[in-house]
């Protein structure tokens, strides 16, 4: 143990609270700590960089090495440590699976406090922002033609079957939204539309991690997955007040809301809620380089989701036109 | 009516007085407020499903009217036909066309509020710094898709243009590493970072084109290159950036070696070269060529948005670090 080099979390914050309390806020939890532990952990935190023993440790700062090793063991469990020697061993897919699901669902919270829903719930979006919203939804959905595709052409062993599934099953549902969009451009419009840089650029990130890392681009698929996931009471009754709220707001959408729906019930009769666990069941162990070259991809999704949506709130806002007609040879 | 007819893009619209100027790429056109009005009601509803007849109804006016306004609108400029649309064209009426369009478009790239803030005393050394990480990644990322379009190339000729600027493009991230060397940041600590999403995605929009189609490619490459040839236009904004936010001249000089090495080579002349290489271009590629350029355009807009949003959070770690799953 004296040997273990305990290092804090680089996205852990430490704040003080009042009297001699020490909090850590760490993937939207927080361990507080109070007396004697919040004094010691004070005086440890120069030191959890990695580069120092539990015994090197105890010793700069006049401590017990005990009371150091049993501190740092408690605020391991809780996550906000680590180790910087317990890199070796391998984790199952089923390990992965959980690790994914806590980093996630951190990763997705801006995204769900991203101001354009609220604009929208509103009433104070433009048109071009609800609209834009509708097209670009249609335009990542149309994607799967590429990534989907991609990453069934390059797929591992392991992995080729649920690829090949995920694509059969899903390549056509762009064409759900285009039935929406129809309701008010002509479907040569619809088809001839630009997506906007942001949401290119998701499509274009799913396509690149397809063709390079199978298990890392579904993990960061997964991510986009969850956010379709309506299957508890509360998820399903807010999406039904987000449509509510668009259709009150914004009458116009009301086919292309139908069309929402209709791809979200179409997602949900495939049952695609646990093939990421089955995936995960069904590959070999993962080495630490692995999990975070996985992790890599699916932070990046988020950082791209996020995009996604700032794309359709900021530049709607700036650059109105709608829809994106592609550039002929008198246009521009 | 979207079959009939297109809507020119509009690059600006101000008020002036009792009128608006409405600004094209090769004209500006006043309308009277009421008509300015009409106008873009009715360029909103021109690819619509309504019928000419419903159009009409929510101008308030009736066909024959709406025919005498789009007429007009046609022959100011606003309006186009599409039969009259030309069929081809060749590589060289492209890149004049390109030409024209070409001030419109980097207007268009760099309006961005950022380039104001920056100027103007309201931006940071922070931000500045942010900036030009972004542009080491954008810069080593040309090693992903430079070679690329070299590879999708089928015509010999332009092969051969496009490996000779990646050989002569490919290590020039250096510069920009020493820049960020200059301002206090670790070899390390860039190497290993991570771009943001939109500097990714202007290398993955990149590869996108080169795998499509040389040409649209190339106009990419050309609206880049026409960021860099003018010294008198990006010579300012170091300047005022090294003052305002005290940045060491050696933070500037391997910048400026690389814009004038860029400019030593020619490479804003490479699109022509391309495309005196081909003869006849059918309208829909050409089409297409425009759509990829003005796209890029787009790109760097929201590559500078991402930048000031970023960057502009002093919590957010800069340089970038990957994910690590001891780390995080």
């Amino acid at each position: 143990m004296q040997t273990q080099l305990p290092v804090l979390k680089r996205t852990a914050k430490v704040v003080r609270r009042e009297g001699d309390k020490l909090a850590i806020e760490y993937m939207g939890q927080e361990v507080t700590l109070e007396g004697a532990a919040a004094r010691l952990l004070d005086k440890m935190l120069p030191y959890l960089d990695g580069s120092n023993g539990v015994g090197s440790i105890a010793e700069r700062i006049a401590e017990s090495p005990k009371r150091v090793q049993s501190l740092s063991q408690q605020l391991g469990q809780t996550g906000v440590l680590a180790f910087k020697d317990d890199d070796g061993e391998r984790i199952t897919g089923e390990q992965f699976y959980e690790i994914h699901r806590k980093y996630v669902n951190h990763w997705l919270q801006p995204i769900y406090d991203h101001p354009l829903w609220e604009k929208i719930v509103t009433g104070k979006a433009s048109r071009a922002q609800v609209l834009g919203f509708a097209f670009e939804k249609y335009h990542y959905i149309e994607g799967a033609f590429e990534h989907m595709a991609i990453a069934a052409a390059n797929a591992t062993p392991e992995m080729m079957p649920h690829l090949a599934r995920h694509f059969i099953e899903e390549y056509n549902h762009g064409d759900i939204y285009r039935k929406g969009l129809r309701s008010l451009f002509p479907d040569d419009t619809v088809l001839r539309a630009q997506p906007l840089p942001s949401t290119r650029a998701l499509v274009n990130f799913l396509s690149e991690s397809a063709g390079r890392n199978s298990f890392g681009y579904y993990a960061g698929n997964e991510l986009l997955q969850m956010t379709e996931n309506t299957g508890d009471d509360k998820d399903a009754s807010s999406i039904d007040d987000f449509y509510a709220a668009m259709r009150k707001h914004y009458p116009y959408t009301d086919k292309v809301i139908d069309s929402f729906i209709a791809h979200t019930n179409a997602d949900q009769k495939l049952g695609h809620e646990n093939v990421f666990l089955e995936m995960c069941q069904s590959i070999p162990p993962l080495t630490r380089a692995e999990v975070d070259d996985a992790l890599n991809i699916v932070r990046s999704m988020a950082e791209h989701l996020f995009l996604f949506m700032d794309g359709i709130d900021t530049f709607y806002s700036r650059f109105p036109t709608m829809p994106r007609a592609p550039s002929d040879l008198l246009s521009e | 009516m979207g079959q009939q007819f297109g809507v020119r893009r509009v690059y600006e619209t101000a008020p002036k007085g009792d009128s608006v100027s409405v600004r094209l790429s090769d004209r500006e056109v006043q309308l009277g407020s009421r008509e300015f009005a009409l106008y873009e009601k009715l360029a909103e509803r021109v690819p619509s499903v309504q019928s000419e007849k419903e159009i009409a109804a929510d101008l308030g006016m009736d066909e024959a009217r709406l025919r005498r306004l789009t007429t007009a609108l046609e022959s100011a400029g606003l309006l186009y036909r599409q039969d009259a649309v030309p069929a081809t064209l060749s590589g060289v009426d492209l890149h004049t066309l390109f030409n024209k369009i070409l001030p419109s478009w980097l207007d268009e790239a760099f309006s961005h509020p950022f380039w104001e803030r920056m100027t103007s005393g309201n931006g940071s050394r922070r931000m500045y710094s942010g900036w030009l990480i972004e542009l080491y990644h954008y810069t080593r990322n040309a090693n992903r898709h430079m070679p690329l379009s070299c590879a999708h190339t089928k015509e010999k000729a332009i092969k051969n243009m496009r490996a000779k600027h990646y050989a002569e493009e490919w290590n020039h991230y250096h510069y920009f590493l020493k820049a960020l060397k200059a301002l206090g940041f670790s070899e390390e600590s860039v190497i290993n970072s991570v771009p943001l999403p939109m500097s990714l995605a202007l290398s993955n929009f990149m590869r996108q084109a080169a795998r499509e189609d040389i040409l649209a490619y190339s106009i990419c490459s050309a609206v880049l290159e026409g960021t860099t040839v003018n010294r008198g236009a990006y010579n300012p904004y170091y300047e005022k950036c090294a003052e305002l936010y005290k940045l060491p001249q050696e933070s500037i000089a391997p910048i400026y070696a690389h814009l004038d090495l860029d400019v030593q080579y020619q490479h804003s002349d490479l699109f022509l070269d391309i495309l005196n290489t081909v003869k006849t271009i059918p309208a829909a590629r050409a089409g297409r060529v425009l759509e990829y350029g003005h796209q890029l355009v787009e790109h760097i807009w929201l590559w500078t948005d991402s930048i000031e949003k970023y960057y502009g959070v002093d919590s957010n770690p800069m340089p970038r670090p990957k994910f690590s799953k001891l780390l995080d």
